[in-house]
């Protein structure tokens, strides 16, 4: 790894979390984007129109070739030139010479990621050519020397004061930080611009194959200009924009404004096919087909599904680390998840390596994505390559590889470490302060304490009374179950037998292997995923229940991924993934379980959080509020219940602990609005966090698992 | 269809103006435009001598050289193709260059919509869609749903930057049935 690259990088990262008001606007406007989406996509739906949009997408990955050339006849038999760049480099000289062969002495440009991409501007500026932005945001940025930090909205960073600034230089004279102001005097110092270039270059959000035209998805009015007043109109688009219809065309136009900006349709939608009038004589077009890595990305297996991309960036207006640190650290030229992608392929993995780690995983980007892109299962994958590549830590690699993997080893080093923590623990269950160079991890939440026994080694002694069991079910402690809140496993031991259900507890179960596949290290994943499939279906119990959703998703989608090429395990995987269930969708669905419950007698106000893994992971999130409420108790919903806590394993430990501390508080915030005096949720690493969180402000509030609440409402 | 129209017009700031003849229309243009008004050639509105309508009101009507005259226009006037219901957009064949000028430069945009070309969305379009690529070679279309707007500067909603401040849809019966006539 470089570590002049990570330097800048952790750099960028406290610049950027010590600027409050850069997070507040980006909070505010994600709450506004939900609301506006949501308005947007009224009486449709969703699900099926991104269905479609990836299925056609796909569609249009496999025939490229055949696409291309049909995009390519029928623009060119409209007088367009098109061609095809291999790289960055390529498309860039092409329109520098092309502008210098036309004499061009000055451009106007409409938005255009694709030329951000390429670095345009700056070949076009060495040829000499003054290029101008002229969508607001561009050229706000283009003033300020920067680039931009949001798909759609490029100055999405920037502030009244600091734009009145930079336009006071342009204008010579103090222009008053009123944004009607502000945006009228872009209107006027561009105006001439259009007039005076002999090019205009834009992008396009869309290259219909049956027609050879572009279309173009606008608000501002600049894009029309730019490709109406200037003689030459060049419009640089990358491959993945190719649409094989009109009709197809047509759909990505209905979904991408909904999705971009939660408008029902952008102010314009320009579509332009060939040379057409422009002033006594025709328009001259070119277009470029860019490629510049997307072939790349197409062979991928794992990744290509980034191709899909509308480029509406909702990704970054949902994740909750864009709205800590903003589109310049959690971004290169793309930003946010699906720009962790494209930068690993555009613009090299070197690019992408911090980024790739920068993801929470929380999953709210596949939530909101337009083009159905498992975005967070893509970076996982770019982990494990970077993991190849770069190696994955001398002290993480020993962890997984020599200690992990041996179970017993692993296990005995954690029984070994409950009592080395004794100094520090002084007895209590929580930590909340610990020495020396360790003391940074206190210094924002408290940790729990290893406990003095783990489950694994009380189960024995748990009394289980089920006469004739309904079921018979393995539990998957996992290991913050089994070795940190042993007390779970015994509150889940008491409802399910009171529900009739008999628990086993296969002793040869192991960590389910996600810190080993988050942190890049396949070999232990797979290694892991094998001992834990024995182990689970050694008894051949009912189902396999879980009190912890990312060990759900593990056992339910990555043991099956891990092991899809090998004959022997694939099956065994598949049987585990389908009797995998996590406990509170267990008792609703399957055991219809409220009526053992009594009504809770002082009526507590119980708030809940949505963990990541459980409601986007394993679509869970009606099922415990459904327990809640049937025991008595007074569920409130707190604001962005489904926001990421900022657990994330060892992402609040080792990456991102600073990042992670932003998230915490977002979270103990909207939990202390609600006034509920307990916070319910469904996994032991959010218990961790949260109530890591909770006692370190000293809230009032208790941090409970939805079991251990269940328990206490047992008849 | 035509309610729904103008509710999703107005939405996106959008102004509607049911008028019954042209003269109607030429008044309501006159009170609005303070400027010079770019008229491009366009068989619906020529048919119905749009352009002596707004000279006997008074307004100074540009009718040809308008590339000339674009970058002083107060105001633009065309036809519409058809409009789309759901959102409130009116489509625009502006492949004559006339047109874009008219609908791109000045503050204010007057477009003309027959009442009963409303279609009820975008995916009801396609075909029509298809149709102006078969009828011409090279094609300019446009879809307008309101005035010009920006977010980018701390996300607050500006209407009118580089595009027009003003949209005037005007709903004039029987100017014209042909969705491929401007």
């Amino acid at each position: 790894m470089s570590r002049e690259r990570n330097r800048n990088y952790r750099q960028r990262v406290d610049e950027a979390l010590a600027s409050p008001r850069l997070q507040q606007a980006l909070h505010s406007f994600g709450d506004a984007y939900v609301v506006a989406r949501q308005n947007a996509f009224a009486g449709l739906d969703f699900e099926a129109m991104r269905s479609e949009i990836g299925s056609m997408k796909d569609r249009v990955r496999e025939q490229r070739h055949e696409l291309v050339a049909e995009f390519t006849r029928n623009a060119e038999a409209a007088g367009a030139k098109v061609f095809l760049a291999r790289t960055a480099d390529e498309a860039n000289r092409y329109i520098a010479e092309l502008a210098a062969a036309q004499g061009v002495k000055k451009v106007v440009k409409s938005k255009s990621m694709a030329s951000e991409e390429t670095h345009l501007n700056r070949t076009l500026e060495a040829s000499g050519i003054e290029t101008l932005e002229t969508d607001l945001g561009e050229w706000i940025i283009q003033l300020a020397g920067q680039r931009p930090s949001h798909m759609v909205m490029p100055a999405i960073h920037m502030f009244r004061d600091e734009v009145a600034t930079l336009f006071s230089k342009v204008t010579g004279q103090p222009e008053a930080d009123d944004i009607p102001h502000l945006v009228k005097v872009a209107r006027e110092q561009l105006r001439q611009g259009y007039f005076e270039a002999e090019m205009g270059i834009s992008g396009a959000n869309m290259a219909i194959a049956e027609t050879g035209g572009i279309a173009l998805i606008t608000n501002e009015g600049n894009a029309r200009l730019a490709t109406t007043l200037p003689k030459v109109h060049v419009a640089l688009v990358g491959l993945e924009k190719l649409v094989p219809t009109l009709e197809d065309a047509t759909k990505v136009m209905r979904i991408l404004p909904r999705n971009a900006t939660g408008q029902l349709l952008t102010s314009y939608v320009t579509w332009i096919r060939g040379a057409v009038p422009c002033g006594e004589d025709d328009k001259e077009l070119h277009i470029i087909l860019l490629d510049n890595g997307r072939s790349a990305l197409a062979e991928s297996p794992q990744c290509r599904d980034a191709l899909r991309c509308i480029k509406c960036g909702a990704c970054a207006n949902v994740c909750p680390v864009y709205q800590t640190v903003g589109g310049h650290v959690f971004g290169h030229i793309y930003i946010s998840a699906i720009g962790v992608i494209l930068t690993a392929f555009f613009h090299g993995l070197e690019n992408a390596a911090d980024l790739v780690k920068a993801c929470i995983g929380c999953r709210a980007c596949v939530a909101v994505c337009p083009s159905d892109i498992d975005l967070e299962g893509i970076i996982l994958h770019l982990r494990e390559v970077l993991g190849e590549e770069e190696g994955v830590g001398a002290g993480k690699a020993l962890v997984f590889k020599h200690i992990m993997r041996n179970r017993k080893l692993f296990h005995s080093m954690i029984r070994a470490a409950s009592l080395l923590q004794k100094p520090v623990t002084r007895g209590e269950r929580s930590i909340r302060h610990l020495p020396l160079f360790f003391s940074s991890l206190t210094e924002w939440r408290t940790l729990p304490a290893i406990a003095d026994k783990p489950l694994r080694d009380s189960w024995k002694s748990l009394p289980q009374k089920v006469q004739s069991p309904r079921y018979r079910v393995a539990f998957f402690a996992g290991c913050l179950n089994d070795f940190v809140y042993p007390e779970m496993g015994n509150d889940l031991v008491k409802v399910l037998n009171r529900l009739d259900v008999e628990v086993l507890f296969p002793k040869e179960q192991n960590c389910c292997g996600v810190p080993a596949l988050y942190s890049g290290d396949r070999e232990t994943a797979v290694a892991l995923a094998e001992q834990n499939i024995t182990a689970m279906l050694a008894d051949q119990p009912d189902f396999v229940v879980t009190t912890c959703p990312t060990c759900t998703m593990s056992l339910q989608r990555d043991f099956i991924e891990l092991l899809k090429d090998n004959p022997v395990w694939a099956e065994k995987a598949r049987q585990l993934a389908e009797i995998t269930i996590d406990v509170s969708r267990f008792i609703v669905d399957k055991l219809d379980g409220k009526t053992v419950f009594a009504e809770d007698p002082v009526g507590e106000k119980v708030t809940y959080h949505d963990s990541c893994h459980l409601k986007r992971g394993a679509g869970v999130w009606e099922q415990p509020r459904t327990l809640l409420a049937g025991s008595g108790r007074e569920v409130v919903e707190m604001a962005h219940s489904d926001r990421c806590c900022g657990f994330g394993g060892s992402y609040s430990f080792t990456s991102h602990p600073d990042i992670a501390k932003h998230i915490l508080n977002d979270k103990v915030k909207d939990i202390e609005a609600t006034g509920a005096s307990c916070v319910a949720m469904d996994c032991p690493g959010c218990i961790m966090q949260i109530r890591g969180g909770l006692e370190k402000q000293e809230k009032p509030v208790r941090a409970k698992h939805t079991i251990e609440l269940l328990a206490e409402s047992l008849k | 269809m035509l309610k729904q129209f103008i509710e999703a017009l107005g939405k996106v700031g959008g102004q509607a103006a049911e008028v019954a003849t042209v003269r109607e229309a030429a008044a309501y243009i006159a009170g609005h435009v303070t400027g010079t008004l770019l008229l491009p050639s366009q068989p619906s509105l020529e048919r119905v001598a749009l352009a002596v309508e707004l000279e006997t009101a008074g307004v100074k009507v540009i009718k040809e050289s308008w590339r000339e005259h674009a970058a002083s226009a107060n105001a633009g006037v065309t036809g519409v193709n058809f409009a789309l219901a759901d959102t409130g957009t009116v489509v625009l064949d502006s492949t004559v260059e006339a047109v874009r000028l008219a609908t791109t430069l000045p503050e204010l945009h007057f477009a003309l919509l027959d009442p009963g070309k409303i279609l009820v969305d975008s995916l009801a379009a396609i075909p029509y869609l298809r149709g102006f690529h078969e009828r011409a070679p090279r094609n300019y279309l446009a879809y307008i749903t309101g005035p010009s707007r920006t977010a980018d500067i701390e996300r607050v909603l500006t209407i009118g930057v580089h595009g027009p401040r003003q949209l005037h849809v005007l709903l004039l019966p029987g100017l014209s049935t042909d969705y491929y006539e401007l």
